[in-house]
């Protein structure tokens, strides 16, 4: 069974750390950290994800500006992005039905069992 | 001196000048009473029969008579009588000449309405004297009811003029007076008044029923009769009602009590102005406090919007952070597998830690944000139902006792469920905490027309008004309650009664929030014949939304 790939971006090391650690002790995905929000594209580009999780507010770079130009790129624009964010509260994401603007957001904090259900239920139908 | 001209010596001076008329068959003797008197001043006329007399007298209106008694044809006592007898002679002074020294006759000439006796033979002086004398009285008497008569018209031009109504009634009460005022205001017409019982009157009502009428005729007529005041409607034949105000006074004659004089105004335009006025105080009372309301909301929205503003920076400073733990103890949970390990209740307290830090953060946003409620119909005595499940197992731990009184079916309006349960936990557990132990948690729904009165008091004029219907909920526990002083604070952000760790101090703003995204008012109160809080909530019914 091949490993799904997630590129996890977040000016959070500690995060995009604990989250690897998590979705790898699943056996089941391949993970790639990235804490540059401007270096996301690239990472991106490099890295061929199955799905990326983006965060929202970021110091270098808004996590909807790196969203804007992922959609810009034949080959990821395709690619599934879930949004992380502070700012949105977990009764929202789940009144939303976790989509704002068309794609699925998750509020922090956020349990890993929570991500990783949110995860499979994009790639799913992959 | 021959058959004296008569009234040929009428002059135009009638009304300054008196007149005296000689009344003597004897020429000799009227010669003599005409000389005597020529110079005095008054006009002179003379009569030689008594028939002549009347006619003459009839003619001139003299103010004195000098009358004989004994004349062929017609006495001087018929001349008399028949003088006395007719209006306009009735007035004339009339003097007897007599020989006859006879007290009889002296009597008999008073009796019939003479006012003195001159004897004969004619002393000058002595006719002279009392010619003057009558002359003066009769003048002084022609002013006098001349006078009285200007009064009494003057008296008439008052009463008459006056533009309050007024009745004159006697002892008994029967109307014996009203003024064309009274007969306006009335609308009636003089003879249907006068001669009716004032205070039996059907026209007339007044404050107190038919007692009151009665203690009203006692008053003003009794033996302790004192002037009132009081107010009634005067019923118009149309049946309209006049509102009239009415003071009445007695008076008295000789130590008793003979009649009252009531006077009463038309008050009609008084009290409608008052009215007016009334409404417009109202009205400005209203506007006052709507503002005074208003205006506590700018303060709060004004709090809220410096905490939002904090919110946000906050939320994204600690969720980062929390949201690294909360990873970071999932990743450690799925290493630590064996159940006795101490090591896993670490994690799981470490895991509510985190759990109760987001509630918070959670809260202030929830609070910072304009939020819209998302509503539909539904049951609130149903929500009401499965919020207090929820928490029923805290009631029975703290052994409080729950007393339901739903109003009976559904009662369905427009609901955000989630945030009404929101809602109701959140009060329901405020209530716990403050029962504590041992009380009494009460929950009641029910639909009401309110009042002015609970609209005001209970300061929800923003939302509601007077009249309109509201779903009422009231959740009182017995609880300490709140010190009065921070009663007005308890919407505020951060404010909180309990211990320090038990409470965010956002529940009861977040609380108010939700209740004014349904277009409600919530009030919160110490109960006032027990400790305990009493929270009642305002929300519009189903049918009120539609409109």
């Amino acid at each position: 069974m091949t490993k799904r790939r997630i590129l996890a971006v977040d000016d959070e090391a500690g995060l995009t750390r604990m989250i690897r650690l998590n979705l790898e002790a699943t056996g089941r995905f391949e993970v790639r950290e990235e804490n540059f929000g401007a270096h996301a594209l690239e990472a991106a580009r490099d890295f061929r994800p199955d799905l990326i999780l983006l965060d929202v507010m970021m110091p270098d770079m808004e996590g909807s500006e790196v969203a804007a130009q992922l959609k810009e790129d034949p080959v990821l624009k395709t690619t599934p992005v879930v949004f992380l964010t502070a700012i949105v509260t977990r009764e929202e994401t789940a009144s939303t039905g976790s989509e704002i603007g068309g794609h699925t957001f998750l509020a922090k904090p956020v349990k890993a069992a929570e991500l990783i259900a949110c995860i499979d239920g994009e790639l799913g139908g992959r | 001196m021959g058959e004296p001209a008569v009234a040929a010596t009428v002059t135009d001076d009638t009304q300054a000048r008196q007149t005296v008329l000689l009344v003597d068959d004897n020429a000799t003797n009227l010669q003599v009473l005409y000389q005597t008197l020529r110079d005095l001043g008054p006009r002179v006329l003379i009569a030689r029969s008594g028939e002549s007399a009347l006619s003459i007298a009839r003619e001139t209106v003299p103010d004195l008579v000098l009358l004989d008694i004994m004349m062929p044809g017609m006495d001087g006592y018929e001349v008399c009588r028949s003088l006395k007898g007719e209006p306009a002679t009735r007035d004339a002074a009339v003097i007897f000449l007599s020989a006859l020294g006879d007290t009889g006759d002296k009597v008999r000439g008073f009796g019939l309405g003479a006012v003195d006796f001159i004897s004969k033979p004619f002393q000058g002086e002595e006719v002279l004297a009392r010619v003057r004398t009558h002359l003066k009285i009769r003048r002084l008497e022609r002013d006098l009811s001349a006078r009285n008569r200007r009064l009494e018209a003057q008296q008439r031009h008052i009463l008459e003029s006056m533009g309050e109504g007024l009745f004159g009634v006697d002892g008994g009460g029967t109307i014996i007076y009203a003024n064309p005022a009274a007969l306006r205001i009335t609308g009636r017409e003089l003879e249907d008044l006068e001669g009716a019982d004032l205070f039996d009157a059907d026209w007339l009502e007044t404050s107190g029923d038919e007692s009151g009428r009665c203690l009203m005729r006692d008053a003003i007529l009794g033996e302790s009769a004192r002037p009132c005041e009081h107010e009634g409607v005067v019923r118009r034949p149309g049946g309209a009602g006049i509102e009239v105000d009415f003071s009445a006074a007695p008076f008295h004659l000789d130590g008793a009590v003979r009649g009252a004089v009531m006077t009463f105004r038309d008050v009609s335009r008084r009290k409608r102005a008052e009215i007016e006025l009334k409404t417009a105080h109202d009205a400005l009372l209203k506007s006052h406090m709507e503002l005074r309301h208003a205006q506590d909301r700018l303060v709060q929205a004004a709090k809220l919007e410096s905490v939002g503003r904090l919110a946000a920076g906050v939320a994204h400073e600690v969720k980062n952070p929390l949201a690294i733990i909360q990873m970071g103890i999932d990743y450690l949970k799925v290493a630590q597998r064996s159940p006795g390990d101490p090591g896993s209740q670490v994690l799981a307290d470490m895991e509510d830690a985190v759990a109760r830090a987001d509630r918070v953060i959670r809260g202030l946003l929830n609070l910072s944000r304009e939020q819209v409620a998302r509503t539909a119909p539904a049951d609130l005595n149903e929500v009401i139902d499965k919020s207090l499940g929820m928490v029923r197992h805290e009631l029975t731990q703290h052994n409080i006792s729950l007393d339901t009184d739903l109003q009976p079916g559904p009662a369905t309006t427009l609901l955000d469920v989630p945030k009404i349960e929101q809602v109701l936990i959140n009060l329901f557990m405020n209530a716990v905490h403050a029962i504590g132990r041992d009380g009494l948690l009460h929950v009641s729904t029910r639909t009401v027309d309110l009042t002015e009165e609970v609209v005001y008091e209970a300061g929800i004029g923003n939302v509601f008004g007077a009249g309109d219907r509201a779903l009422v909920l009231e959740i009182t526990d017995t609880g300490t309650g709140i010190p009065e002083a921070e009663l007005e604070r308890v919407f505020d952000p951060f404010f909180t009664t309990k211990p320090v760790g038990k409470g965010t101090g956002l529940g009861l703003s977040v609380t108010r929030t939700i209740i004014e995204m349904h277009r409600g008012a919530i009030e919160l109160r110490n109960r006032s014949r027990q400790t305990g809080v009493r929270v009642t909530i305002y929300l519009q019914t189903h049918e009120s939304d539609k409109t």
